[in-house]
């Protein structure tokens, strides 16, 4: 650790200036902006771009989209992802590969999975197919309501690997012996899952479920992918909202929206933050 | 002794063990599935394929979509009309290209420097603004979006190349990443040299950059996967500026416009991925397991 070195203001200064013009000035500048109406002079008008936004159609509909498809997303991405890392445990030295496998979409542009996306969703399609062999009706899934159902699974198909991952690493850290001692007493794969495995990682399962959470939150690609820039009702984000708004130079509903969206990811945010789970090196 | 061990624990999957093995066997092929057919059908002659995608949308109750698993004949001719007979799409390839390539280059100029000073400095401020990258870090683009664009308009390079490739250089994800990694370095490194007489410009330079190979080519690998699939930022900065689009903006409008050689396109775009990540596919899982934020 070097300390009072006049050297770091050099150091850091590239940095610095940078994160300053492109991320903490616009963040500040944005604040202000949100309590301004968008005439030369500026008045200031409190909160009544909040009340505005807030009351605006279109704004609740991205807001109540956004909201149930991250509640989509997220619980599965987080169920699916600790029964496979509890599963890859048992495949000991197999693992590996397997979780390579997992993480590979992670890595991978989705949108070049549109087309075969497309293809598989169409109503002459595979899914379709599959749907009928089950015994259940066709579906039009690239319409209306069932048009969230591709996009989330896309966004699982891409997004899955990496809550895998954080949990294979807390699960290798669980005492192998607690299993010998259950296995001994009898206990079945599910009891242990839930009952040993679940319990003793616990803060990095809440942690994964947030940061699935607030990922999910921020949905957006897969959405403008497959339903394009205007959307149908159903699958209208936030995110929406706001390039429709920019689009339209309406700045101050934008940076408004914006700001009531960023409320929203750090309540999600604060609460990994009280979960204690969340601690930098220095305070350990 | 490390053989006999082996032995013993590959002959000790139990049935859930088997179990297992089956069922996330079953999902990764699932996973592999959509890029599978992808580079599959990127090798049917064209018009084969162009017939076949004519055939979606189709409601009729008794109609099915063939599945295809083999051309009718091995085919060449997708590539050969993106490379060679229309670069419009080999253009916006380019362009992605360009992008991913400037980003990473000034990230990798910027953000370790940056990182160094968050975690092995103390200065006045510092823990304030390790905070703030934290809060920058988990907001959504769009939050910063509009008051960017006035930034960016202010400095004249709005609808320019600069204005996507600028504000990534400075991602406060990488910066955090690559923190975490450098405050876990033991100090001891450090000191060693520092009684050589080590300044802290050499021991950036030759201490702390040769320990954080891993975390950098993990930062690497998912800043390129980030840029690679970048959608919000081109499409915001460079609204009017449809030629310099990167890919991942247009694949929406080729998929429509041009069916014939989509598929080629698609294989082609994740194939520079499938390279990154076979090459760091293990610094991007120690990588993921440091973003946890502990």
């Amino acid at each position: 650790m070097f300390h009072k070195k006049k050297i770091v203001y050099l150091l850091l200064l590239p940095g610095l200036a940078g994160i300053l013009a492109f991320y903490i000035v616009p963040f500040f500048g944005g604040i202000y902006y949100s309590l301004m109406d968008g005439t030369f002079e500026s008045n200031f008008v409190g909160l009544a771009n909040y009340e505005r936004v807030l009351n605006n159609k279109m704004f609740q509909l991205g807001l109540r989209n956004t909201w149930e498809l991250s509640l989509m997303c997220a619980p599965v991405i987080w169920l699916l992802a600790f029964l496979l890392s509890a599963m890859l445990k048992s495949l000991k030295d197999h693992s590996v590969m397997f979780r390579n496998v997992l993480l590979l979409p992670y890595l991978m542009p989705s949108s070049a999975m549109l087309l075969i996306w497309l293809l598989m969703f169409d109503y002459g399609g595979v899914i379709n197919r599959l749907v009928v062999q089950l015994g259940f009706e066709r579906q039009l899934w690239l319409e209306g309501d069932a048009l969230r159902f591709p996009i989330v699974l896309l966004y699982i198909w891409k997004n899955l690997g990496f809550s895998v991952v954080l949990f294979s690493s807390a699960l290798a850290a669980v005492h192998p012996s607690l299993y010998e001692y259950a296995s001994l007493e009898g206990a079945g794969w599910w009891t242990q899952a839930f009952r040993i495995t679940l319990p003793q990682i616990l803060p990095t399962a809440f942690l994964v479920f947030v940061l699935a959470w607030v990922n999910a939150f921020k949905i957006f690609k897969e959405v403008y992918f497959i339903g394009g820039a205007y959307p149908t009702e159903a699958v209208y984000t936030l995110q929406h909202y706001m390039n429709n708004k920019f689009a339209k130079l309406e700045y101050q509903d934008v940076t408004t929206a914006a700001y009531l969206f960023a409320v929203g990811v750090m309540v999600l945010f604060a609460m990994m933050y009280a979960s204690k789970a969340v601690r930098s090196p220095d305070e350990r | 002794m490390t053989r006999h061990r082996m032995h013993r624990r590959e002959g000790q999957l139990s049935i859930a063990g088997k179990f297992s093995f089956l069922m996330v066997s079953i999902l990764c092929i699932l996973i592999l599935i959509p890029m599978v057919f992808t580079f599959l059908y990127s090798f049917f002659p064209k018009g084969e394929i162009e017939t076949y995608l004519k055939g979606r949308g189709n409601y009729d109750q008794t109609h099915w979509m063939e599945i295809l698993y083999s051309p009718a004949q091995f085919s060449l001719r997708q590539y050969y009309k993106i490379f060679i007979e229309e670069p419009t799409y080999l253009k916006l390839f380019c362009n992605s290209a360009m992008y991913t390539g400037a980003i990473l280059l000034g990230q990798a100029l910027v953000i370790p420097l940056t990182s160094y000073c968050l975690s092995r400095f103390t200065f006045k401020g510092r823990d304030a603004l390790f905070f703030l990258i934290l809060i920058l870090m988990i907001l959504p683009f769009q939050v910063t979006m509009a008051p960017s664009v006035m930034m960016l308009r202010w400095m004249g390079i709005m609808d320019t190349v600069w204005a996507v490739i600028l504000p990534m250089c400075f991602s406060p994800f990488y910066i955090f990443l690559l923190r975490q990694f450098m405050v876990g370095i033991p100090n001891e490194l450090l000191e060693a040299g520092m009684v050589d007489g080590v300044g802290p410009i050499r021991g950036f330079l030759h201490v702390i950059l040769p320990v954080c190979r891993p975390i950098i080519g993990a930062a690497a690998a998912l800043s390129f996967a980030d840029t690679w699939n970048m959608v919000e930022q081109p499409l915001v900065y460079l609204a009017n500026k449809q030629a310099l689009q990167p890919l991942s903006v247009m694949f929406n409008q080729i998929s429509t416009e041009r069916a014939d050689v989509a598929f080629a396109g698609s294989a082609l775009y994740i194939l520079p991925a499938l390279f990154v990540y076979f090459f760091f596919q293990e610094d991007i899982v120690a990588g993921i397991q440091l973003s946890e934020l502990k």
